[in-house]
């Protein structure tokens, strides 16, 4: 069979596609890629369908050897990826040569990479979804991160043409980041000096934060009210616990709690936000529904084909 | 009933600011309306509120938000719920906390069993882990405060209580609700259709099963 075999797993290496939808109402979370922007991205430079499974890379090491010949694309952070030993820029496509060694060495720049092969790993759906959430026991993969006796699994490709992104459209992963907010869920339950507070101050990213969610660190945010009946968490919510600190809910949050949300981050942003390092100045405005419908709307157009 | 923004693709109707079962029906009736519309992602109905996620390329939010101001439920309770039935071994070697819970609320162990498995609990929200089957309400004698300090594991299928709700851990996970029994039902089985053996809105009853039982049923102590 033709495929990777694993050389290092990595610490956090990761089947993933858009998510899991649908089970919601049964407590199972939406998962799929934390950057949506990196993981369309590396499946159109393929050709790939726009929901193609990918692996996500949290952390360096993580290295395979190639079984047959196969194109790839890498694209979201720098992980430092080197092919037989030559350092290899991301957001960009590589043909893969039978014998091959990938290695992802050390973090540069963002947090995760992702790497898709042409027409995606040949692995089964589980309810619906490649996507892992490891504290579900869900994915295509046993539902856990990958581990050295796994294979992955590929039909043989040669010869794609070799694709690089532009530059304008490589995202930076600046050091701050400004995340557009919607007001919306308990924003009454804050004054609107409490208001003003979280839009005027600088957060920063706490080491705390994992693919559930992005703990912020900065000026205490009180809501009036110490809790709420337990409702439903969308994507990207804003949560303000007792410590008045804000954490910001991904992919594998929990589906419903108690705590009071201040507003939700555009979506294009929690994207942005996924490949934040620890420390990194976070900034809130406020953004209106219809220019952010807008925005989303634009987002996933572009990458129709 | 009140419709809110909740992100870029969801809104929250809520349908009081209160626990009761009048709204946990009015809730369910919602929830099958809504299921009849087309770009509906994900839902995720609570105690009092219904999270809606949707397709932004079929709805903008004042186009939902218009057809989901026309969706009327009335306040007569439906009694066409599904029942569902749950074994549970009530013994002290699995209810962690029996022991405690007598000596606090002055009842024999046997009286806890009695009061929590002559119950009928109503289904009012699924979450915190896949499964998760919030239930409710317990009986007022029976009524205790979540441990003080949590337990770092929770062993799978435990039955537990906290104030008025009830539920059963499907995975071992830390926790600090009381646990009272152990029962052989997976609460989310990745071998059924649905997942899960409730849904929000349906009825669960308890009932007492021997120790001999519960371990003929797969049940692991």
């Amino acid at each position: 069979m033709s495929g990777f075999e694993i050389i290092n797993p990595g610490i956090l290496t990761l089947i993933q596609d858009k998510g899991r939808f649908s089970y919601a109402h049964i407590g199972v979370t939406s998962s799929g890629c934390m950057d949506e922007y990196a993981y369309f991205w590396a499946n159109k430079l393929l050709g790939n369908a726009k929901d193609c499974n990918v692996l996500e890379i949290a952390f360096p090491s993580f290295s395979v050897k190639a079984s047959s010949d196969i194109s790839i694309s890498i694209t979201g952070a720098d992980l430092s990826l080197s092919i037989n030993g030559k350092y290899s820029k991301p957001w960009s496509t590589y043909n893969i040569k039978k014998g091959d060694i990938l290695k992802f060495c050390k973090s540069l720049k963002g947090v995760r990479a992702y790497l898709a092969v042409k027409g995606g790993f040949l692995l089964e759906k589980d309810f619906d979804s490649y996507s892992t959430t490891i504290k579900e026991g869900l994915g295509a993969i046993k539902g856990r991160a990958l581990i050295k006796s796994d294979f992955l699994p590929y039909t043989p490709y040669k010869h794609n043409h070799k694709k690089v992104l532009k530059d304008k459209y490589i995202p930076s992963y600046d050091e701050t980041l400004v995340l557009r907010v919607l007001l919306s869920y308990q924003k009454d339950e804050f004054e609107e000096k409490e208001k003003e507070k979280f839009f005027s101050s600088e957060f920063s990213v706490s080491p705390e934060s994992n693919r559930m969610g992005m703990k912020l660190n900065g000026e205490k945010i009180t809501p009036k009210i110490s809790g709420i009946i337990s409702e439903g968490i969308a994507f990207g919510s804003i949560q303000i616990p007792s410590s008045g600190q804000p954490i910001i809910l991904l992919k594998d949050r929990q589906t419903i709690g108690g705590y009071a949300k201040i507003g939700s981050v555009l979506a294009i942003d929690c994207f942005k936000l996924s490949q934040a390092k620890n420390n990194t100045k976070i900034r809130f405005e406020e953004i209106d529904i219809k220019s952010a419908q807008e925005k989303m709307k634009n987002f996933y157009l572009d990458f129709d084909n | 009933m009140e419709i809110k923004l909740a992100s870029v693709d969801s809104v929250i109707v809520y349908f009081d600011n209160k626990i009761s079962l009048d709204v946990s029906f009015r809730v369910k009736q919602y929830l099958e309306e809504i299921k009849k519309l087309e770009g509906i992602i994900d839902i995720v109905p609570s105690y009092t509120s219904i999270l809606i996620t949707y397709d932004i390329f079929i709805y903008s939010y004042e186009n939902l938000v218009s057809i989901l101001e026309k969706i009327k439920v009335n306040n007569v309770s439906s009694n066409d719920n599904k029942i569902v039935e749950i074994p549970v071994y009530y013994g002290e070697e699995v209810g962690l906390d029996l022991k405690r819970i007598s000596e606090e609320k002055n009842l024999s162990i046997k009286e806890i069993i009695d009061i929590h498995s002559s119950g009928s609990y109503r289904v009012y929200a699924i979450g915190f882990a896949p499964g998760f089957a919030y239930m409710g309400e317990v009986d007022k004698r029976i009524n205790i405060n979540r441990l003080e300090n949590p337990r770092k594991t929770i062993p799978k299928n435990s039955l537990a209580i906290a104030n008025e709700q009830t539920a059963i851990y499907p995975q071992s996970s830390p926790g600090g609700w009381n646990i009272i029994g152990k029962t052989t039902i997976e609460m989310f089985d990745k071998s059924l259709a649905n997942l899960c053996p409730v849904n929000v809105g349906d009825e669960v009853k308890f009932y007492s099963i021997s120790k001999e039982e519960f371990l003929k049923q797969g049940g692991v102590l």
